[in-house]
Parts: structure tokens; C-alpha cells; sequence
């Protein structure tokens, strides 16, 4: 255990730089989780996967602790640990336990394997693999976008909802090849469908933006809901902007399908049952819903400005990953497939 | 003549309704002082009068006419912030000839705007001339790539042409033209304010207008009444519930006794515009307040949205009868009217929240009933109200909360509709481009030109009645598909 000299002054570097804004896309926030990484496991103090695993997982909970909503730079940690565990797999020439059914059944714990051992071709594998999921990282949007011309057909109707930055390049790889009219709503408090709107309108897509009240209104003229999330959960829910939910509810009701574009580092392995959770909300700054120059009458009312809307599972229709299109049902495995059931609970 | 009283209701109502807004409250009296004079005069006198008129009135097209000439060919090289600070010009002077004119009427009392009104037969060619440009924009706007295709119908021609033409009209009587302007600023809002508007202005025009020689009262009376709401109507089209008391009003002008003298049909409209008001309105409010009291209970989280007289009357009579409850005001862009209930509310002693309508769901749990306002009742049960109400209604429905619509019948409408493009208002598109809580500047401005954006600002929706649990109205509180059972009461009553 190096825990004395690991001062984990990368993690916190990663924590303010998140806290002050100067990372604000979730695939900043990836890209440099990533980089730290690579600077980890080439120049960190270890010996052993598990002297390396120990390290990312302290990584992990201080992240956890200072930033309980950001999801992006855990999962992305999470993600290292499985690739870690298979690396040294591949490396050691062991198999670790298969999860069959046989296995379970029997209860035969004949195989776990110790990551204790020194193995010095595993540093090099986990720089390569890396370097390797960064080009994926990277890529990650533009296979998402790819998959435009099969989810858009011509002449539609598509609302969306604030600002994301994949829906953005999603919708603009459509319109190479149709010709579609898109509602942006704009998304009190922060008002970030306006610079989507405008972006999109530069591109030559007919926009139009909405008030969040005429969500509902509108929503029976829309053939497709397509959206960004912050997070998805393990039930396949959304922990995305204030109003998703609305938007979801609408778009029940008028039974137009939900697309919620994520990369797979927002897949994250936590259950949030409702918008009740302490750790599923931030209550942002009052002065973006009314100003402090309404006066005295601010004293007498609360105000209430949730950053984050809980959306159930049964109002997504589907989710697009660069891997292609997933229902909220299959969350699970995908979520088995990135992390290591090990790792679920840090 | 019963005036008195009513216009004092109206005063008290105005207080409640308009609050802060009622800028341009004193200024019609000036006619009604008028209206004595103009029988006193003699033939001689108003033949020639006619006859300047006439010519004044001629020269006055022509004027007109070159302006507009000018005017077009001017507004091509202008820009928009100087066709607005040119058209406040314009009002300015238009204000200034008015009151000038007035200062006038007070000196020389022979000469009262009123039988202008009265005298000009209503088949008057300017009928053409101000109809003929509202087609040419109608056309122009057919080919207007700002608008959005889906609700291209409703886009109404830009009123300020028209409106600048149409003040100094001789046949819309001022108290009208006030009334567009208010209307169409939305100075008064809210369509309990708007019809109560409405009405009181008919009164004025009952009270000052003069019926011409051989002309039967009620004849005149109607067609004077229907270009003044014609003009009305283009300033901002109607509320269902000033379509409903105009209704009745015409009802009654035309099943007036056509034995009475003019005094006594005067008397006889004037009467029923109180009644309508006490009855239809005031005790309405008054009824629905006590029902809705019934099932406030202390410690009850009510959720209201927006800023709906009615449902601010509720609760502060609600409070007022020591019930302890708390509010959750739910607000939206960009007519923020919440902003105003809840400093109205505050001010009561209510315990209040405030959140914008995207903290909706996060807010909604705390929530033990839901209260919202109507514009008004469709026959098929959908409830007709303020952009975002059929959002808040969802929402509700969703986290299993009661929803209350609080209407009266007077708003109840034969209408039916199932969407929310079929019939709808547009607002400004450019409330959008402001926010007053971020000092960033907002990027939707510079492209505001971009042909390929739209700002679409919808003031209506339409809230299907399977999310609405009841309806409160002073007959009783009912399921919204009882609709067209309280019509059918109501026509009877009418017809009886």
C-alpha cells in the first residue's frame, strides 16, 4: 500500500476545475478524467493491478464525496478498473470467475484471482487500451451522430429540449440528408436552447423556439422527442435538466417516443427512485428565476430552482449510445458490460 | 339614469382587477359630460357643421392617403426601433390633438364629438379604405418566412399601420380606441378584466350616442356597436368571455320593445349590463369563492399558476376566513405574471413559494390540490387557459393531485376544439429576446433576421378535460363534460 505518497492532488485538481466551471461539457470533463489516467498509470506509485485498483478507488470515493451529482469522471474511473481487471487477465493467462449459472448454483470459488502479483507487461497493455478508449471518447459523439439518418425521417417534427451538445451534432448529421423542422424549448433557468436554436438555425435547419410553458401544446405536433441527458441511472431512468420530466409526461401523452442520446460514461450504476433523493438534486442560485430586484417580497417566499428533473424509465423510448439503440430495459447489462460488478459499490 | 352605481362596482372590480394598471382609468368621463348638449341644437347649425365636416373629412383622406404614400416608401429604408420611436411619435400627437380637441369641446360646448358619432351614416366608403390595406398585409404575410408554417392562420396583421390610421375614425367612438390600445398592449389583462372593459365601454357609447334622424335606436345603436368592435377585434382578437357578454348584449338590443322612447332603451341596456355584471360576474366570483373555501383545509399546499384573478380572490378570501395554508406559485416566460401573484399574495400574509414552471415536477409533490383560472370551458370539456396550464394539469395528474378549474358560466363556450392551433393568439415573439434574471446577452438576438429561426410565443392551450378533475363553477362543481348540460340551462333561461 503506497497510500502515504499518494497525495491525490490530481483528483482534487479534477474536482475544483469541475466546481469552477472551467470543465462544463461532460466530455471535457471525460476527456481530461482520461487524461489523468494515463498520467496515473504511467507515473503513479504501483506495483500490482491491486495497488493501481486501490488507487483509481481512492480516486473514486474523493470524487463521490466532493462531487455527488458529476457522474462523468467516477464512471469513466469505474470503467478503467473493469479494463484493469481484464487486462490482467489477459496478461496472467488466468480466467477470473465466470459468472454462470453453474457458478452460481455450485458456489465454487476455485478461481479468484490475486492482483497482487507483479506483472510487467500489463503497464504497457493499459497504456495502449487507453489510449485507445480516448479515441473512442472522442469518436463517441460522431458515431452517435452517424446513426441520424436512420432515427429522422424527412419532413419531421423534432422537439428538444435545452442544450446538448450531442443532440446538436446529431441534428445537424441529419440534416445532410433531410430536411426536418425542430422546436427548441428553451429551458429556464439557463436558457441554453437559445444558443442551440441559434446554432441550428446558422446550419440551415428550420427552428423554432418555444416557451417552456407551450411544451404541452406542442408537443401533438411533434413526430420525435430527442434529447441529452446528465445521467442515466441504473434503472434506466434520467437525471436530466429541470423540465425533462415535463417533457417526458408530454410526450407520453401524445405516445411520441423519447430519444435520449448518451455516451456510454453517463450510464451509471446508482438507483434513484424519485425526484426526492437528496443526492439526485442541486438547488441552483433564486436570483435565475426572479431578481433581487423584485424587493421585499423575496423575503416572504421561498423559491424554489431544482437543477435536475428525475425521469422515470417508462417515458424513455430509447437510448442512442455510439454502440447503437438500447430500450431503458437493457440498461442493465450494458451497465454489466462497461463495469465490473465488483465495482457497482465503491 | 342608473349609471352611478354600477360604474361604481365597476370602479371597485377595476381596483381588484387591474390593480396597478389602471393607467388611463379617468379619462372617459369627458364624453359623458357632452352628451346633453347635442339635441339642444338647431338644424341650421348642422347643416353647415355637416358640411365642414364633410370637407374636413375629405381633406383629411387625402392627407391620410400621401402620408401612407410616404409613410411605405419611408418604412422601407427604416428600421424597427425607428418605425416604434416614429410610431410613439405619432401617438404622442394624436394624444396631444385629442386632449387639445377636448380642451376645445369644454369651451365651446355646441360642438361635442359625440353627434359626430351619432351623424355619420355607418355605410361610409372609409369602410373600404381601411379594409382594403388590412388584405394587402394579410397577403404579404402569406409569404412571411418569420412565421411559423403549423399556426401561419393565426398570425394577425401587424397592427400598428392600421391602428395609426384608425384613431381619429369618426364612427369608433374614443372610448373604444382607448379600449384597442389597452387591449392590444395588454394593459388590461386577464379575460374577466377584459369583458368587464368591454362592457363598460358599451355603456359609455349607450350613454353618448345619439340616434340620427329616422333611424330606429337600436338599428343605429348596432351598427355603431359592430364597427367598434370590429376595431376592437383587430387590436386583439376577442376572449371567449367578451364574445359571450357581447352576445347577450346584442341578444337584448334586439328583443328590445321598439315603443320605448330612446331614454327608456337606454335605461332599459343600461340596466341589463349591470345585471350581467352583478349576476354573471360578481356573484359568480362570490359563489365560487365559497365553494372553493369549502374545500381549502388548513394545512393544504395549494399549487396555483400564473397570476388569474379569480383564484387570487379565492385565496385571499380563503386566508382572510383563517384557513392556514400555504401556496406554491408556479411561473412561466415570458409573461411572468406569477411575479405579480405572488407579490399580491405576500403582501396578504400568504406563505407562498415561487418556482418557474421546469421545477414543476420537483414541486408538485409537496402539492395537495391544484387551482387554475380559465379563459374558458369548451363544449367538449377541454378547458381553454393561459399557455402552460395543461403542462401544470399534467403534471398534477401524474403525481395524482386534485385539479380544480375555477370558470364561471359566462366563459362557458359552444366552441369545441381538441388542439391548441386550431384557434389561439400570437404574442410578441420579441418577449423571448429579453431576460431580466441573466446579465449574459442572448444569442437569439443577433439572429433575429435569420429566416430559419422562429420564436414562436403561442398565448392560449387547451387542456383535455381527462386531466382536469372539476370544475368549479357558481352553479354548482361539476365534471368538466357538463359543458354543454349548462349551456343548454343557460340558453333556456335566456330565451325565456
Amino acid at each position: 500500500m503506497k497510500s502515504e505518497t499518494d497525495d491525490l492532488s490530481d483528483v482534487i485538481k479534477l474536482i475544483s476545475d469541475i466546481k469552477h466551471k472551467t470543465l462544463l461539457s461532460s466530455h471535457d470533463i471525460a476527456l481530461s478524467t482520461e487524461k489523468l489516467l494515463v498520467n496515473l498509470i504511467s507515473h503513479g506509485n504501483w506495483s500490482s493491478a491491486l495497488d493501481l485498483m486501490e488507487l483509481i478507488r481512492r480516486r473514486i470515493k474523493c470524487l463521490s464525496q466532493s462531487l455527488p451529482m458529476e457522474a462523468t469522471a467516477t464512471n469513466i474511473m469505474r470503467h478503467i478498473l473493469k479494463v484493469i481487471r481484464e487486462e490482467f487477465e489477459v496478461a496472467s493467462k488466468k480466467k477470473g470467475e465466470a459468472h454462470s449459472l453453474h457458478h452460481i448454483v455450485t458456489g465454487a470459488l476455485s478461481n479468484i484471482l490475486d492482483y497482487s502479483e507483479s506483472l510487467t507487461s500489463l503497464k504497457a497493455a493499459l497504456l495502449d487500451h487507453l489510449s485507445e478508449y480516448k479515441t473512442e471518447l472522442e469518436t463517441s459523439a460522431e458515431n452517435i451522430a452517424a446513426q441520424a439518418s436512420e432515427h429522422i425521417h424527412s419532413n419531421e417534427t423534432i422537439l428538444t429540449f435545452g442544450s446538448s451538445r450531442t443532440v446538436k451534432m446529431f441534428l445537424k448529421s441529419a440534416s445532410k440528408k433531410r430536411t426536418f423542422n425542430v422546436i427548441v424549448v428553451e429551458a429556464a433557468p439557463l436558457y441554453l436552447g437559445h444558443s442551440l436554436a441559434v446554432s441550428l438555425a446558422k446550419s440551415n435547419i428550420q427552428t423554432t423556439v418555444i416557451a417552456d410553458s407551450a411544451v404541452f401544446a406542442m408537443m401533438s405536433r411533434v413526430n420525435k422527442v430527442i434529447i441529452g441527458t446528465h445521467t442515466v441511472l441504473a434503472n434506466g431512468g434520467l437525471r436530466a435538466i429541470s423540465g425533462t420530466h415535463t417533457v417526458g409526461l408530454a410526450a407520453k401523452h401524445y405516445s411520441v417516443p423519447v430519444m435520449v442520446l448518451s455516451h456510454m460514461y453517463k450510464f451509471t450504476p446508482i438507483y434513484l427512485g424519485s425526484n426526492d433523493h437528496d443526492t439526485l438534486n442541486i438547488l441552483a442560485n433564486p436570483a435565475t428565476v426572479i431578481p433581487y430586484s423584485s424587493g421585499a417580497v423575496l423575503n416572504k417566499a421561498d423559491i424554489a430552482t431544482p437543477m435536475f428533473d428525475y425521469v422515470p424509465p417508462e417515458l424513455v423510448t430509447l437510448f442512442i449510445t455510439h454502440q447503437g439503440g438500447n430500450s431503458p430495459s437493457y440498461v442493465y447489462r450494458l451497465l454489466s458490460e462497461v463495469y465490473h460488478p465488483d465495482d457497482y459499490e465503491i | 339614469m342608473s349609471q352611478q352605481p354600477l360604474s361604481d362596482v365597476n370602479a371597485k372590480v377595476n381596483d381588484q382587477i387591474f390593480g396597478k394598471d389602471k393607467k388611463n382609468k379617468n379619462k372617459p368621463q369627458n364624453n359623458n359630460n357632452l352628451k346633453g348638449n347635442a339635441p339642444e341644437k338647431t338644424s341650421n347649425d348642422k347643416l353647415t357643421e355637416k358640411q365642414l365636416r364633410k370637407l374636413e373629412w375629405e381633406k383629411k383622406l387625402k392627407e391620410r392617403e400621401l402620408e401612407t404614400d410616404v409613410k411605405s416608401d419611408a418604412d422601407k429604408t427604416l428600421s424597427k426601433a425607428e418605425l416604434k420611436a416614429k410610431r410613439r411619435e405619432q401617438q404622442e400627437a394624436q394624444r396631444q390633438a385629442k386632449t387639445d380637441k377636448s380642451k376645445v369641446i369644454e369651451q365651446v360646448p355646441e360642438k361635442p364629438i359625440v353627434s359626430k358619432i351619432a351623424k355619420l351614416p355607418p355605410e361610409l366608403p372609409y369602410l373600404n379604405t381601411h379594409k382594403t390595406p388590412l388584405k394587402k398585409s394579410f397577403e404579404a404575410s402569406r409569404t412571411n418566412p418569420k412565421q411559423v408554417q403549423l399556426v401561419k392562420h393565426l398570425y394577425r396583421i401587424p397592427n400598428l399601420e392600421h391602428q395609426s390610421k384608425i384613431v381619429n375614425f369618426k364612427d369608433i367612438h374614443p372610448v373604444f380606441v382607448r379600449l384597442g390600445v389597452q387591449y392590444s398592449e395588454k394593459v388590461i389583462l386577464g379575460s374577466n378584466a377584459r369583458a368587464l372593459a368591454l362592457l363598460s365601454a358599451i355603456k359609455t357609447l349607450i350613454n353618448d350616442i345619439q340616434t340620427p334622424s329616422k333611424q330606429e335606436f337600436c338599428r343605429y345603436f348596432q351598427a355603431i356597436l359592430q364597427s367598434c368592435t370590429d376595431y376592437i377585434q383587430d387590436c386583439r382578437p376577442f376572449a371567449v368571455s367578451m364574445t359571450n357578454a357581447l352576445r347577450a348584449f346584442k341578444h337584448q338590443l334586439r328583443h328590445i320593445d321598439t315603443n320605448h322612447s330612446d331614454n327608456e332603451k337606454r335605461a332599459i341596456l343600461l340596466e341589463f349590463i349591470e345585471t350581467y355584471v352583478r349576476n354573471d360576474m360578481l356573484k359568480a366570483w362570490d359563489a365560487i369563492c365559497m365553494k372553493v373555501n369549502e374545500k381549502i383545509l388548513n394545512g393544504d399546499v395549494i399549487l396555483i399558476y400564473g397570476c388569474s384573478s379569480l383564484i387570487r380572490r379565492i385565496l385571499l378570501e380563503a386566508y382572510k376566513d383563517g384557513k392556514h395554508f400555504s401556496v406554491i406559485i408556479v411561473d412561466s416566460r415570458p409573461l411572468l405574471e406569477g411575479r405579480e401573484m405572488l407579490r399580491r399574495l405576500a403582501v396578504a400574509g400568504i406563505k407562498c413559494s415561487y418556482a418557474i414552471i421546469n421545477s414543476l415536477s420537483c414541486v408538485m409533490k409537496q402539492a395537495t390540490k391544484v387551482l387554475l383560472g380559465a379563459h374558458a370551458l369548451l363544449t367538449n370539456g377541454s378547458v381553454m387557459s393561459r399557455i402552460g396550464t395543461a403542462q401544470v394539469a399534467l403534471v398534477a395528474q401524474a403525481y395524482n393531485k386534485p385539479v380544480l378549474v375555477c370558470c364561471e358560466t359566462y366563459k362557458f363556450s359552444e366552441r369545441v376544439q381538441t388542439d391548441s392551433f386550431v384557434y389561439n393568439e400570437i404574442g410578441d415573439p420579441d418577449l423571448f429576446l429579453n431576460i431580466d434574471t441573466s446579465s449574459n446577452s442572448n444569442p437569439l438576438v443577433s439572429q433575429k433576421d435569420n429566416n430559419k429561426l422562429n420564436i414562436l410565443n403561442l398565448l392560449y392551450d387547451v387542456t383535455p378535460p381527462d386531466l382536469v378533475t372539476a370544475v368549479v363553477t357558481e352553479l354548482a362543481i361539476l365534471p368538466c363534460t357538463s359543458v354543454p348540460a349548462v349551456l343548454r340551462i343557460n340558453a333556456g333561461e335566456n330565451s325565456i
